[in-house]
């Protein structure tokens, strides 16, 4: 029982970074139709560069999260205007394809100038653990609930009140319609990337404090795809709700299944989930099925 | 179609043929002349470097058949790989099943296991479809990782050499022979199968598959059919990497290899049979280069990162899918087809 509730605590606080992850592959999703599978790469990439300013050039913490927000908005607008502006209108093979080769170029990058390859952030939340009843949780996995939590909040508010937001869910539902409105979609497509990927350097700083910085956060951005998968991807209420239950299924599916099957059972949980949600249910929890017509 | 002036056909075999030209037939015999005395001058090393390119070919051209002609995005291929070759190494090691019949039943196998996930392509498609077939292969690979019992694990298993009616395959050069032959029946296969209905079908799938439905193309048996085609070459190229490099792991099909190989399609061009031949042999050589001019360049510059050999390739492949979708969607076959009409039409190539 005292096992439960420790398993229970971690997986909603890691579900809850899976679903931050999994808000910003939403958000782009919804606004341009690009399927960005380069988002563990992104991860990966914000999680070292926020290790240089952090641990390499010993900027003050605050100094170092401000530049790695930076840099995260200017890798979004790069990305949306470089490399996925040509590809307007083009078939969705090649929009998803077009993120697999920024994953691959992203991921030699990070081999280039990290060569170390394992690294440990320093720490930015305080280092005692928390007894919450008989769990005993570190201050990462709670802060990373929180900021999570924080942020959907937030994002929530901005959709619905803030221009911008209302204009990102309109280009949502109609591009055609947006741009006859008189407002630029691309530029709609653009901060959508950069809010993005601000979120993939949330999820990965939130990720490498409590991991390190690892190759294993590719991984983590892959398993972030159950998430989407499952909430349905064009829901971002369906990405906060499906985050902790796939990080529950984890821990706790892992923590009971690994003395019945073999070790490394948590790792391929989201992985069979999403073969069991495609059988079953395929535009996931919150999804809106597509009806097409010729 | 792409016939010198002057060439009339009298019947619709003629017309059908593949090589319709007697330039056609002497480029083939040229060509094929230069392919299968390869062994007499090319070193040991060039010989298992183009060992690999075949195989990659094998596999690619199945994948070829799954994304380009029917348009189900399959980010799985070295999974599938992995299932052919696990079957066939574990057939012929334990229960000494002879090397050709192992070599199929490791693409059946690869096959009926690429269908069982392609089941969901009849409900989705696009981004949910490559997404299932990535967690396939997780799955296969974490199966095959930890059913130490059967597959070894990550310490590997060790494979002897393919033997056919007392021939032992050894050497590169021999084994040579062996991967050519092979990938000489399966090119003719996928450019034979694209021309038949099922081919056909497969393209009116990709191009509309609802369209499709309504003309009468049964959409989920020809899904699965692509799957288990594109599958069975897959596993077949697993089986004759695995007794081409003696020794597979769980390491042997990483995931990198299945976005590797949708890159290599794209770059050689989507929907042409040459094209996954022109792709591999493009990323394969871009590797090969880097492996060589690396080491020189480290020491050249000796202020370079440490990881630069590790990191440039995968950097490289990454920009070349990037550089090849924005520019040439079309890939190198595209290219070669265009070098093609102009020296057919030379000088009045307007």
């Amino acid at each position: 029982m005292a096992e439960l509730l420790q398993f229970v605590i971690t997986g909603i606080a890691v579900g809850l970074v899976y679903s931050l992850i999994a808000l910003g592959f939403v958000m782009v999703w919804k606004s341009s139709g690009v399927a960005n599978l380069a988002q563990g790469q992104l991860l990966l990439l914000f999680a070292w560069f926020s290790y240089s300013m952090l641990a390499q050039t010993g900027f003050p913490i605050w100094v170092g999260l401000i530049l790695v927000f930076i840099f995260s908005l200017v890798v979004g607008w790069l990305m949306e205007r470089v490399i996925l502006r040509p590809l307007i209108a083009q078939p969705i093979l090649s929009l998803i394809t077009v993120t697999l080769g920024v994953a691959f170029v992203i991921q030699g990058l990070a081999s280039i100038l990290w060569p170390q390859g394992l690294a440990a952030l320093p720490r930015i939340f305080p280092q005692e653990t928390i007894h919450i009843g008989t769990a005993v949780v570190s201050h990462e996995y709670l802060w990373a609930a929180a900021i999570s939590l924080a942020l959907f909040a937030f994002l929530s508010i901005y959709f619905k009140y803030n221009r911008t937001g209302i204009v990102m869910r309109a280009t949502a539902d109609d591009q055609k319609a947006v741009q006859a409105c008189g407002i630029p979609v691309t530029r709609i497509f653009s901060r959508s990337w950069m809010l993005a990927c601000a979120l993939a350097a949330t999820g990965g700083v939130l990720m490498a404090s409590i991991g390190g910085v690892t190759f294993g956060l590719v991984d983590t951005g892959m398993r972030s795809f159950s998430v989407v998968i499952l909430g349905g991807l064009d829901s971002f209420l369906g990405a906060m709700v499906a985050g902790p239950i796939i990080g529950l299924a984890q821990t706790v599916g892992g923590g009971y299944l690994t003395p019945l099957t073999w070790p490394g059972v948590n790792e391929v949980i989201p992985f069979i989930i999403i073969i069991i949600v495609m059988f079953i249910k395929p535009y996931g929890l919150f999804g809106e099925e597509r009806i097409e017509r010729i | 179609m792409d016939l010198p002036a002057g060439i009339r056909n009298f019947s619709y075999a003629r017309d059908m043929a593949i090589f319709r030209t007697k330039t056609h037939w002497f480029l083939l015999a040229l060509l094929m002349t230069a392919l299968f005395t390869a062994p007499l001058y090319l070193a040991n090393y060039w010989l298992g470097v183009s060992n690999l390119i075949m195989i990659i070919i094998i596999a690619a051209t199945g994948l070829n058949i799954l994304t380009g002609y029917c348009g189900q995005l399959s980010i799985g291929h070295a999974g599938f790989m992995a299932v052919g070759a696990y079957t066939s190494v574990i057939l012929s090691g334990r229960f000494d099943v002879p090397f050709l019949i192992g070599l199929l039943c490791g693409g059946i196998a690869a096959g009926l296991v690429g269908m069982l996930f392609g089941i969901s392509s009849l409900r989705v498609k696009g981004f949910y479809l490559a997404i299932s077939t990535l967690a396939a292969q997780f799955i296969i690979l974490w199966v095959i990782s930890h059913w130490t019992g059967v597959t070894g694990g990550t310490m590997g298993l060790a494979v002897s050499p393919a033997q056919i009616a007392g021939l032992t395959f050894r050497s590169q050069g021999s084994k040579f022979y062996l991967i050519l032959v092979i990938a000489v029946i399966v090119i003719y296969l996928a450019k034979n199968l694209v021309r038949t209905r099922t081919g056909r079908a497969f393209v009116a799938i990709r191009d509309n598959d609802l369209a499709a439905e309504v003309m009468g193309v049964n959409p989920f048996r020809y899904k699965l059919l692509a799957f288990f085609i594109g599958c069975f070459f897959a596993g077949i190229a697993g089986a004759l990497f695995a007794s081409w490099t003696g020794f597979i792991s769980s390491e042997s099909f990483p995931f990198t290899n299945s976005i590797l190989y949708v890159g290599m399609i794209i770059i050689g061009g989507l929907g042409t049979t040459i094209g996954p031949i022109f792709g591999v042999i493009f990323v394969q050589s871009l590797d090969e280069f880097v492996r060589h001019v690396s080491p020189t360049l480290v020491s050249a510059f000796p202020n370079l990162s440490s990881g630069f050999t590790v990191g440039i390739a995968p950097l490289l492949f990454g920009l070349a899918i990037i550089l090849f979708l924005i520019f040439e969607p079309r890939g190198l076959a595209h290219r070669w087809a265009l070098f093609k009409a102009s020296y057919r039409l030379w000088p009045f190539s307007y």
